[in-house]
């Protein structure tokens, strides 16, 4: 381990300790362990050494370490690997390796497992003690805890007073020189002399760490094993060793192996030749040539083209979320021009319709939420609509896609901010856009669920987030131990943790902020996780009303006006325009492994770095700070400068399957958020590869790739089931057609307000509220204009829209990068008894009793145009004007009870009836 | 249990691909028809799983659940029906179930300097103090229960009590999501999913997994406490309300007349039936119209189920139906034996809020919950018995925490206010009904009942007990989420508490 010395001298120390502790038990309850001491000695060198090289050196030695163990030295064995100390002297049962080996665990191939007497050799060299023969000599009686081993503690146990965020008596316990400095009462440490140490003296006193206190800054009492810790370091004299942080070298990886990077998903995309098809008639484009390829291989070809009427809803659905308008469908039919059909995808491509459509693709794989959650007051978020904004103000202007995840990776390190002389959109939307890593959910703005391992929890949450979203990649297995099935380690999982540590650092702790009334108020708190950095513009307008405010209501009181006018005034103010946002602050805390991720077993220390089996392993990550001077890090802009390159093996790869996904029912890879061994290959490599080159060949740009897959054959086909696919392609994994699908909760909910003519475009700003009924309905509010569009009402975490809920909406937790699609009984309950659905029935009815007069056919022709893009089949008419006058009827004797009824109210009330059931229909649910 | 609503066990468990899955859509199935999605689990079965290491585990996840048929356990149950009885809010085991002279020996001394990190308020912080309810024996078993139940004390020979439950958090959320779902964070499947999610329905009118929440409120997490997270939709509880429509939207917000509603219904699915005709293969349109005939079918037995009216005089007695404070919870107590009559496979019961959480005012909040629930309880126990039931059915009481040894005082300072705070490290939890070794005392906590010490519980444990009594193997009940089997009892070794079991 080329890692650092110090690590496996400790645990030597350790095992030997616990070793010579051992023996000394059993001298004393020696009659226990007859058996075994008349058993023969075991001898490290002649038995159990060649018996390991024969069983576990291909894994565990040498060049591989897998579970960083290296059985090939004494020194490896004594130090044992990611998962703790291998042996426990004379206790087999407590011993890892007889556990692994016993259990039939180890190794892994059946064939190449030990055999009884082997293994009873092993067991009963554990309990003779595990003798590693001449090598104990190595132990050399001077190792002793260094710094590495103490500030691990002051972090847990001290400085959440004595640190960064506070120096009460002004002291500070984050580095030895800061202890030798001490505070007011002088010295924290004296080296040498613990009975002269302060800080010993303090903690013995039993007055620190203030017991009473402790949980107001989130702390656990000091162990007495911490204190036997300190005591040992400063009785050797404090020392201090100089070790650098784990980063990759050009001393290649024993944990990685080149075997490893050979894995198609983390080789760059390869380029691919367009294959040859024998249909050529049907290839529009590259895509068709590489679906066709693959459905001819087995003897199938793609479904016709769809009709006009099919494409233009499917693709007006797909790119903005709505039905098309009545009157863009007659402008498209009567297109007689070869490239109607692109014109059509280029004018959709340019409603600001289609930001809000894919725009929350995105905010579901970034998991955002209007609120905190974990806790009950689901703390809100009043600032995170602007993240919101700016995605979808991103989707419009076809950002790309590179830039739009380096802004939002390491928005806050792109420009010196804090400085700029103005802040201009595009400061705003870099810090804006840092919200990403901020989504989510988060409790530890409440002394209580804010302790170390809570914090610890939500940078796992925001990993998991990077990873399932941007990097396809299953990385938070490899929080408590190396991944079981892709190639990463357990450190590279920390050098990570350490990439973001200037910003999530789990002893430096921004909150999140407490408003009044909520939660106990917590004492490490700096800041909390906004910024001011809102444009120039917009504060300076925001300064401007505050001050004329102030200035009415000084003339109000100077006129002695009427206190009523003066609260009227007052009631004017408006809260300071602020960001929520993610942002490096320097001097991080350093980073260790936390062996099986418990945070009370720091092991080594590493240093920032990406993923070794996406690298070559032998360069190194190299940070800088951002520009001359900066106090920050530069780490994740590091990172994110890593993460787009254009030869990246995984960036372009997962969003092109991302957008696929979209599109076409099912990813390329149909996991897309794990590209890793335990997901799946993808069905169609070569075309995969080939459109994330066309990605980034073509500047990262989302809407080129969306004209490239919709205006391809295999998107144009319809979605017809033949007995031949359910043969030869019973999932339509070939895509031999297009799939039906349920519009989702958002397009559903959206096209209920949009046929109803209650939908109310009005786009951006704070979430509109939802109020929340009894029995436990939650709605949105409206206003006099109607509603606007779902990705606009608030998303509280603990107060979902019933609608969006029943219809798949996730819980972010932390995000969702593929939404279920369920078809359960309350879906329809919702949208057959829910009130709103039948107020938007009865607004529809109006609206087409307006637009085709009185006419049972007429309106019935007008409802299909309005609701389902097409005029009604004989057959679908006929049904209609008999319901609709079974439904006349109906109306008319109910509303006869009081005398001869108003027609016109029979009229609109039997349409709302016919209304409501197309808004139930299958027709109006469905996109062919 | 009514016939009519049994499927054959054995046929329906046997195994079925994606494709006669989706042709046998019978629209008989409760809460849901068909995930027309058989989501990631499904996709194993395409054989394209990257890593072959995985696919032994694909092969299994081929016939992962994905519908609510009753399927075969993993091995004969001792219980068809659960009903848990969650106390939230953490009720005090030293007052209730764990008596401990030593806190009446040394109560008044000092005791927080050795619990500081266990203590959630420690500016409230107080010394040891003793309980102020007496405790007895009761039954031919002779377990001890304090006079704060004294109706349950009387059916103790019917229960197994566990002294020795711990958990791994202080906060109620956490811990409330520990116990429901056993993992501390939400948008996990919870134990009722699970259980749905393993052994299907039994009953196609009502869904199978059921929650009776307090009308006086929803408990800490809400909704969340019912989740079916990464499983369908379709495992996930259903919230029945105790007055009112039951289900959500299961009734029209606005009244309007029958025929209207049906000539409606009755033109969707006219329409859908063409829609479907028109398009051959999407199995997707079946399970459509399968969750309308569904949710219609609801409308109807959700509120014949609640419909107390067809109760004698003397069972709403029993419940203590009629009067308060017992009125609420015994009509739930009733309701939920209603449900599991009709083959509801899973009951939940709340009570609201924080009920049980005596961080002051011990003494008499602990007596107005036990004024609330004893009776009702003792009621359902004895009910559950005279019809048979008791028998396939198993009851579990038990909560988030348990409590400190030590006062948590008022701020007035007064003594006679004062509480107990949260524990994670002791509580008693009890099972009773289905396999149950009724009488028996399980495990011990210290002599102060601060630390779970004898034959210690985890909550997976417990867990893992629940799911073996209903036929179902922890270790085998799983997803196969991204080559790692995702189970309710997480990564640890969980254990099956049988010293309870007959």
């Amino acid at each position: 381990m080329r890692n650092n010395i110090r690590s496996f001298i400790t645990a030597f120390v350790a095992v030997y300790c616990l070793l010579y502790c051992r023996s000394q038990l059993i001298a004393d309850d020696e009659v226990l362990s007859q058996d075994e001491s008349n058993a023969a000695d075991v001898s490290y060198q002649t038995e159990i050494q060649s018996l390991l090289r024969e069983k576990c050196f291909s894994c565990h030695g040498g060049k591989t370490r897998k579970a960083d163990l290296n059985l090939a030295t004494a020194e490896g064995i004594a130090k044992g690997g990611e998962s703790g100390a291998l042996i426990v002297p004379r206790e087999p049962e407590k011993s890892l390796l007889y556990e692994k080996i016993h259990s039939g665990e180890m190794p892994p191939d059946e064939k190449d497992r030990l055999s009884d007497a082997e293994i009873k050799l092993i067991e009963r060299w554990i309990l003779n003690g595990a003798s590693l023969g001449d090598s104990k000599d190595m132990v050399s009686a001077t190792i002793l805890p260094s710094q590495h081993d103490v500030i691990p503690i002051m972090l847990r146990r001290c400085t959440a007073c004595h640190g960064r965020h506070q120096q009460l008596a002004n002291l500070d316990l984050r580095t030895r020189a800061t202890m030798l400095k001490g505070g007011k009462s002088g010295p924290a440490i004296n080296p040498g002399k613990p009975d002269e140490s302060l800080l010993l003296q303090k903690i013995h006193a039993g007055e620190m760490p203030p017991l009473e206190r402790l949980v107001e800054v989130s702390v656990k009492p000091i162990e007495p094993a911490e204190v036997e810790t300190l005591a040992k370091w400063i009785a050797a004299g404090a020392p201090e060793i100089t070790i650098e942080p784990d980063v990759a070298t050009s001393n290649g990886d024993a944990l990685v192996s080149d075997e490893d990077r050979n894995f198609w998903a983390f080789r760059s995309p390869q380029p691919v030749d367009i294959p040859s098809v024998r249909n050529v008639k049907r290839v529009r484009n590259e895509i068709d040539a590489f679906i066709l390829q693959k459905l001819e291989s087995v003897g199938l070809t793609l479904n016709d083209e769809a009709d006009r009427l099919t494409l233009i809803r499917r693709a007006t659905f797909d790119l903005t979320g709505l039905p098309p308008e009545p009157v863009d469908v007659m402008a498209f039919l009567e297109d007689s021009r070869p490239d109607a059909y692109e014109k059509l995808i280029d004018r959709l491509l340019d409603s600001p319709r289609y930001g809000e459509r894919w725009g929350r693709y995105w905010l579901d794989a970034a998991g955002y939420a209007d609120s905190e959650g974990k806790r009950e007051q689901d703390l809100p978020r009043p600032y995170a609509w602007r993240y919101r904004d700016y995605v979808i103000r991103s989707f419009n202007a076809d950002k790309p896609f590179d830039r739009f995840l380096l802004e939002q990776i390491a928005g806050d390190e792109l420009t010196d901010y804090e400085n700029a002389p103005e802040i201009t959109q595009g400061i705003y939307d870099n810090l804006v856009a840092t919200a990403f890593l901020r989504m989510t959910p988060d409790a530890t703005w409440a002394n209580i669920t804010g302790y170390v391992p809570d914090r610890i929890d939500v940078v796992a949450d925001e990993i998991d987030v990077l990873g399932s979203a941007v990097m396809g990649l299953t990385l938070k297995c490899a929080r408590c131990h190396t991944h079981k099935f892709d190639p990463i380690p357990h450190r590279d999982y920390y050098r990570l943790v350490d990439v973001l540590k200037g910003a999530y650092d789990e002893y430096a702790w921004l909150k999140p902020e407490i408003r009044p009334g909520i939660g106990p108020v917590s004492e490490d708190v700096i800041g909390g996780r906004s910024l001011p950095f809102v444009t120039t513009a917009e504060r300076n307008a925001w300064e401007n009303h505050e001050a004329k405010i102030t200035e009415e209501i000084a003339v109000a009181k100077a006129n002695s006006e009427p206190e009523d006018r003066i609260k009227s005034l007052e009631a004017k103010h408006q809260p300071e325009p602020r960001i929520q946002a993610l942002w490096d602050r320097g001097d991080p805390s350093p980073t260790y492994i936390y062996r099986r991720g418990d945070w009370l077993t720091p092991t080594d220390f590493v240093g920032p770095g990406v993923p070794s089996v996406l690298t070559d392993g032998k360069t190194p990550f190299v940070v800088e700070p951002p520009w001359p001077g900066a106090k920050q890090t530069g780490r994740r802009l590091a990172f994110a400068q890593w993460l787009i390159q254009k030869d990246h093996p995984l960036t372009a790869r997962v969003h092109v399957n991302q957008i696929w996904l979209h599109h076409f029912g099912s990813g390329i890879v149909r996991t897309p958020a794990n590209f890793g061994r335990a997901g799946m290959l993808p069905t169609h490599p070569e075309l995969l590869d080939w459109l994330a080159r066309e990605f980034v060949h073509r500047g990262w740009s989302l809407k080129t790739m969306h004209r490239l897959m919709m205006t391809s054959a295999t998107y144009r086909q319809n979605s017809a089931v033949t007995s031949q696919h359910e043969e030869a392609d019973p999932q339509n994994q070939l895509y031999s057609r297009m799939p039906l699908v349920r519009l989702d909760a958002e397009s559903l909910y959206d096209s209920l307000l949009l046929v109803a003519g209650r939908l109310d475009e009005t786009p951006f700003g704070p979430g509109d509220h939802v109020q929340s009924r009894a029995d436990g309905l939650v709605m949105p509010v409206g206003t006099e204009r109607g509603w606007r569009r779902s990705i606009y009402v608030q998303q509280l975490r603990k107060q979902l829209a019933t609608h969006l809920e029943s219809f798949d909406f996730p819980q972010m937790n932390p995000n969702c990068i593929e939404r279920r699609d369920s078809m359960v009984a309350p879906q329809a309950l919702h949208l057959l008894n829910n009130a709103m659905v039948l107020e938007l029935a009865e607004h529809f009815a109006t609206r087409v009793i307006d637009l085709a007069g009185a006419q049972p056919s007429r309106q019935i022709e007008e409802v299909y145009r309005i609701a389902l893009s097409r005029p009604p089949s004989d057959e679908e008419l006929h049904i209609g004007l008999e319901m609709l006058t079974r439904l006349h009827n109906d109306w008319t004797k109910q509303l006869s009870t009081s005398g001869q009824p108003d027609s016109a109210i029979v009229q609109s009330k039997s349409l709302a009836g016919y209304c409501h059931a197309i808004m139930n229909s299958a027709s109006f649910l469905f996109v062919d | 249990m009514s016939d009519q609503n049994c499927f054959d066990f054995r046929a329906a468990s046997s195994q079925v691909t994606r494709r006669s899955l989706f042709q046998s859509v019978s629209g008989g199935l409760c809460g849901a028809a068909l995930s027309q999605l058989l989501g990631r689990q499904g996709l194993a079965a395409t054989g394209l799983l990257a890593n072959e290491k995985t696919s032994e585990a694909a092969s299994v996840q081929t016939t992962a659940p994905s519908d609510l048929k009753p399927r075969l356990p993993h091995h004969e149950p001792r219980a068809k029906s659960v009903i848990h009885l969650f106390m939230n809010g953490g009720p005090s085991q030293m007052d209730l179930f764990d008596p401990k002279p030593m806190l009446d020996a040394h109560h008044g001394e000092k005791y927080f300097d050795k619990i500081a990190g266990e203590v959630e308020n420690p500016h409230a912080a107080g010394a040891l103090m003793r309980s102020q309810y007496k405790f007895g024996q009761h039954g031919q078993c002779g377990m001890w229960m304090s006079d704060a139940l004294p109706n349950l004390s009387q059916r103790v020979d019917d229960i197994a009590m566990i002294r020795s439950m711990y958990t791994t958090n202080i906060t109620h959320e956490p811990a409330i999501y520990i116990a429901q779902s056993g993992k501390m964070s939400a948008g996990r499947p919870t134990l009722g999913s699970w259980v749905t999610y393993g052994l299907g329905s039994e009953c196609q009118n009502l869904p199978a997994y059921i929650v009776l929440d307090d009308p006086l409120g929803l408990p800490v997490n809400g909704v969340e406490n019912w989740d079916a997270g990464f499983l369908s939709p379709m495992f996930q509880g259903t919230r029945f309300r105790t007055n009112g429509a039951p289900v959500l939207n299961l009734k029209p917000d606005v009244e309007r007349p029958e025929s209207v509603v049906k000539d409606e219904r009755q033109l969707i699915s006219r329409l859908d039936e063409l829609h479907q005709r028109q398009r051959p293969g999407q199995s997707i349109l079946a399970a459509r119209i399968a969750s309308y005939e569904l949710a219609a079918r609801m409308q109807l037995s959700a509120s014949d189920a609640l419909d107390l009216s067809q109760e004698t005089q003397s069972t709403l007695e029993m419940y203590g139906i009629g009067r308060e404070p017992t009125d609420s919870y015994g009509r739930r107590c009733l309701m939920a034996r209603r449900l599991v009559e009709r083959g509801v496979r899973f009951v939940q019961l709340f009570v609201n809020g924080n009920l049980w959480d005596h961080h002051t005012g011990l003494v008499s909040g602990l007596k107005s919950c036990c004024e609330r629930t004893d009776l009702p309880i003792a009621g359902l126990l004895q009910d559950l018995k005279q019809r048979g039931l008791f028998d396939s059915t198993l009851i579990a009481w038990g909560s988030e925490f348990g409590r400190l040894p030590i006062a948590q005082l008022s701020p007035d300072k007064d003594d006679r206010n004062a509480g107990r705070d949260h524990n994670k490290n002791a509580f008693s939890v009890w099972m009773a009904g289905a396999g149950i070794r009724g009488g028996t005392t399980y495990g011990s906590t210290d002599e102060l009942g601060l630390n779970a010490v004898g034959n210690r519980v985890s909550v997976p444990d417990w867990h893992a007990t629940m799911l073996h009594l209903l036929g179902l193997n922890h270790e085998q009940l799983f997803v196969l989420d991204n080559g790692l089997k995702e189970k309710l009892t997480g990564v640890l070794e969980a254990h099956v508490v049988k010293g309870i079991m007959k």
